[in-house]
């Protein structure tokens, strides 16, 4: 996950910087010479990956460029004065320079399955951090674009930061969590996954079949819970949701259990009838978590999805499931800026240890080629 | 909501070029900007996107305008004969005796479309059986079932046993005297390597006539990826669309179905087991780019067909019923769960702005008039003006709304009939019954 991303993001970092650097040898080659190869450099520039010259890069490297500069032009004879008034030495970064290579990023962002509200957004961000910046003359702008674009995507993913684990371990018990989202994403596989995680940290789990509609989900999660060895609180097929959890939490509550972890049918979204259910669950349950289970293979609906559910059970942090499935990654971005709330997990497989608690630190880290933490 | 603002923005475009009389480079770079959006935020493959783009700008700028067309729909025209392409055609079944398996990734609705598949088959007249291969995921075998014994059909599966290919080679045996058997897999993906050799050797076993892959209407750019490492281990004949009744638009199934090369076979629009729809180009098009009235335009390009006269002609004498506009509201609703419905309604096209959000509950409004309009006679329904307040209150407790909420509705038809009295020519009239999809 996150491998394109991660190189596209280097290449937008190093595109913005050849450009600067194209423009910085274009003001000397018109200051000096137009016959210098300089002048080649600059059509090429528009282009995606230009490389300056080996000569000129050898003498950025060598020389101090303030001082170089200006001699190269006195060198062949002729006299260089700053054109248009302003100083060589300083540059601002404009929004014309910019606007090919913001394009390919959001096109890159689009790629990793960032949803486009999203991918326009985080553009804007490092838009607006980058235009106006003042720098130096062939001074290295990969870091100011490393930095505009960190903080573009880790304003999105670090939010309203909570600890899955802490949260268990000081609520006041038994903590109950209420797992939500469309068909088909992974909500009663992630259940077990999570209640597998809890039992090894040593909390006692309770199950609660919470999917009274779904042919076979009785059974689904009747056999998870009969795996991992934890009691699972059911009625029959088509009775209320609602009831369900409440037994369970009730159940908890007289056997002294630390976790209630209560499975819902998968619903779409537009389904009025369904989502009022859910805001029913909610006043009946009073739930300490709201977990939303999403895919990672989701593109663009994940926004709209993860805005519904919102609306109808405010969500307190997402898990992104199918991640192994050779996802993009986008996805996690895309759902923590809907509903600005972290991502809890990854589920990353069929078994119950395929499950990896997620830190957007991590993430960004990862994308900007860091040592992993 | 964003979405809407890009459908709204792509519509500001069109309308600019509308008033141009000719399309310069520069709007046209305009316009295949915000199809891209469009298309890009519909989760259409990045790459495929590209590609398209350029066509379209060079069949633009190549192709000569011709004399019936204006700008915005000489391009609307270009993009849609474009996507069309890539749609490739509908896939037909055959009402015959074959095996169909079902093959996809995790959760994209395999089983549920299965049973509804056996479904369609049955109700053809078919005697159609179903094979659970499914032995990874736990409750699959009681889930396909279940859903079996709902509908009466024949069901093989060995919930104790692990071998799918070994089951799937009993169960063919077993029901070898059906028409028409499914068989239904477990859900992988492309990197599951054991699980991929698993699905070639139940497709080989099976000699499955019909292999559809079920896509999740909400995938994003793997879809193509995905399809391709599927069509490249059994051959895939047909795609299904799965859970088109959320606000998905389904470019990832247009990028799968343009990788591979097959078409879509059916849609899945619901949970109950008749959700199964047949699969229609235009009304994918129209959804995928956020314009309700693609198939309309098109066909006013291609020829005026003649319309219902007397529909008309009542119409436009402001006889706009209470029936009529239940056909209108239906025909509407028919068009899929968009908020753009507004797009399409009578004052939209009477070129009133109705700014978006303004009508977002328009399809729960929708469905809750014509529950009240159930709750009338056929009396009232032609001739509305009967209903006083005696029959208001009886319609109200009829139908479980309120005596104001009846009101309501018949206010809404009162405007209704206004903006009919208001269209004037023939020709006008024509287009916007077209549009309101009363043919």
């Amino acid at each position: 996950m996150f491998e394109s991303l991660r190189q596209k993001l280097n290449q937008f970092k190093q595109t913005v910087n050849n450009k600067e650097r194209a423009l910085d040898d274009a003001e000397v080659g018109t200051a000096a010479n137009d016959a210098t190869p300089l002048a080649e450099g600059l059509e090429e520039a528009t282009s995606e990956a230009y490389t300056p010259p080996a000569v000129h890069v050898d003498e950025a490297v060598e020389a101090p460029p303030s001082a170089e500069a200006p001699t190269q032009g006195v060198m062949q004879g002729e006299t260089v004065r700053p054109t248009r008034g302003k100083s060589l030495f300083e540059r601002e970064i404009k929004e014309k320079d910019l606007e090919e290579p913001l394009w390919d990023l959001e096109i890159a962002l689009l790629e990793s399955d960032v949803a486009m509200s999203v991918s326009e957004e985080i553009v804007d961000t490092v838009k607006r951090e980058l235009i106006g910046t003042k720098r130096k003359w062939r001074q290295d702008v990969g870091a100011l674009v490393e930095r505009a674009l960190r903080d573009g995507i880790l304003k999105v993913l670090d939010v309203n930061g909570l600890d899955f684990d802490e949260l268990i371990k000081q609520a006041p018990k038994p903590v109950t969590i209420v797992f939500t989202g469309i068909n088909g994403t992974g909500k009663t596989t992630t259940i077990a996954k999570v209640a597998y995680r809890l039992k090894n940290q040593g909390y006692a789990v309770v199950l609660a079949a919470g999917d009274t509609f779904r042919a076979g989900a009785l059974e689904q999660i009747e056999r998870h819970a009969d795996n991992l060895g934890v009691k699972l609180i059911k009625h029959q097929q088509g009775a209320d949701p609602a009831a369900v959890i409440y037994d369970a939490v009730q159940y908890a509550r007289a056997k002294h259990k630390d976790v209630v972890l209560a499975d819902t049918a998968g619903r779409i979204h537009t389904n009025v009838n369904l989502m009022n259910q859910l805001k029913k669950i909610e006043r009946v349950i009073d739930a300490d978590l709201v977990v939303f289970v999403d895919e990672a293979l989701a593109g663009n609906d994940a926004v709209e999805r993860a805005l519904q559910f919102n609306t109808a059970m405010a969500i307190d942090g997402s898990i992104l499931t199918k991640v192994d499935a050779d996802s993009r990654g986008g996805t996690a971005i895309s759902i923590a800026h809907a509903t600005n709330k972290p991502i809890l997990f990854l589920g990353l497989g069929q078994k119950y240890d395929d499950i990896v608690k997620f830190n957007p630190q991590w993430l960004v880290n990862r994308l900007f080629g860091e040592a992993e933490t | 909501m964003v979405m809407e603002n890009l459908g709204s923005s792509l519509r500001d475009t069109l309308k600019k070029i509308a008033r141009a009389n000719r399309i310069d480079e520069k709007t046209l770079n305009e316009v295949v900007k915000d199809i891209q959006r469009a298309l890009l935020s519909a989760d259409v493959n990045v790459a495929l996107v590209q590609q398209l783009s350029k066509r379209i700008k060079d069949r633009a700028l190549k192709e000569e305008l011709s004399g019936k067309l204006n700008p915005r729909q000489h391009v609307i025209n270009i993009v849609y004969q474009e996507l069309v392409a890539l749609l490739g055609e509908p896939i037909s079944v055959p009402l015959t005796r074959h095996t169909v398996i079902m093959v996809g990734l995790q959760g994209s609705g395999k089983t549920t479309t299965t049973a509804k598949l056996a479904r369609f088959f049955q109700k053809k007249g078919l005697k159609a059986a179903v094979i659970c291969a499914d032995t990874y995921r736990p409750g699959a075998y009681d889930q396909l079932k279940q859903l079996c014994e709902r509908i009466g059909v024949a069901f093989y599966g060995e919930p104790d046993h692990s071998n799918a290919v070994e089951i799937t080679t009993r169960g063919l045996i077993e029901l070898k005297r059906y028409d028409v058997i499914l068989v239904d897999t477990a859900g992988r993906h492309a990197l599951e390597t054991d699980l991929v050799l698993e699905m070639k050797a139940i497709n080989e076993t099976s000699k499955a006539d019909q292999r559809f892959l079920v896509l999740d209407s909400g995938i994003g750019q793997q879809a193509s990826e995905q399809a391709k490492a599927f069509n490249e281990a059994i051959g895939l004949t047909g795609v299904v669309v799965t859970k088109l009744d959320g606000t998905a638009k389904g470019g990832g199934a247009l990028s799968a179905v343009a990788e591979v090369g097959t078409g879509i076979a059916f849609i899945g629009t619901g949970e109950t087991i008749d959700d199964l729809e047949k699969f229609e180009p235009d009304r994918f098009i129209s959804r995928l780019l956020g314009m309700g009235d693609i198939k309309t335009l098109v066909e006013m390009i291609e020829e005026e067909p003649p319309i219902e006269m007397e529909e008309a002609e009542a119409m436009l004498k402001g006889e706009f019923t209470l029936k009529d506009m239940y056909k209108q509201m239906d025909a509407i609703r028919k068009m899929g769960p968009l908020t753009k419905i507004v797009q399409m309604l009578p004052l939209g096209s009477l070129g009133v702005d109705i700014p978006d959000g303004a009508l977002q509950s328009t399809k729960e409004t929708l469905e809750r008039f014509k529950v009240v309009m159930d709750s009338m006679t056929d009396e009232e329904l032609e001739h509305p003006r009967v209903i006083r307040s005696s029959r208001i209150k009886r319609i109200a407790r009829g139908s479980g709304v309120t005596a104001d909420y009846v009101r309501e509705l018949l206010k809404y038809h009162k405007t209704m009939q206004r903006a009919m009295k208001g269209v004037r020519s023939q020709k006008e009239m024509q287009k916007f019954l077209r549009k309101q999809g009363l043919k």
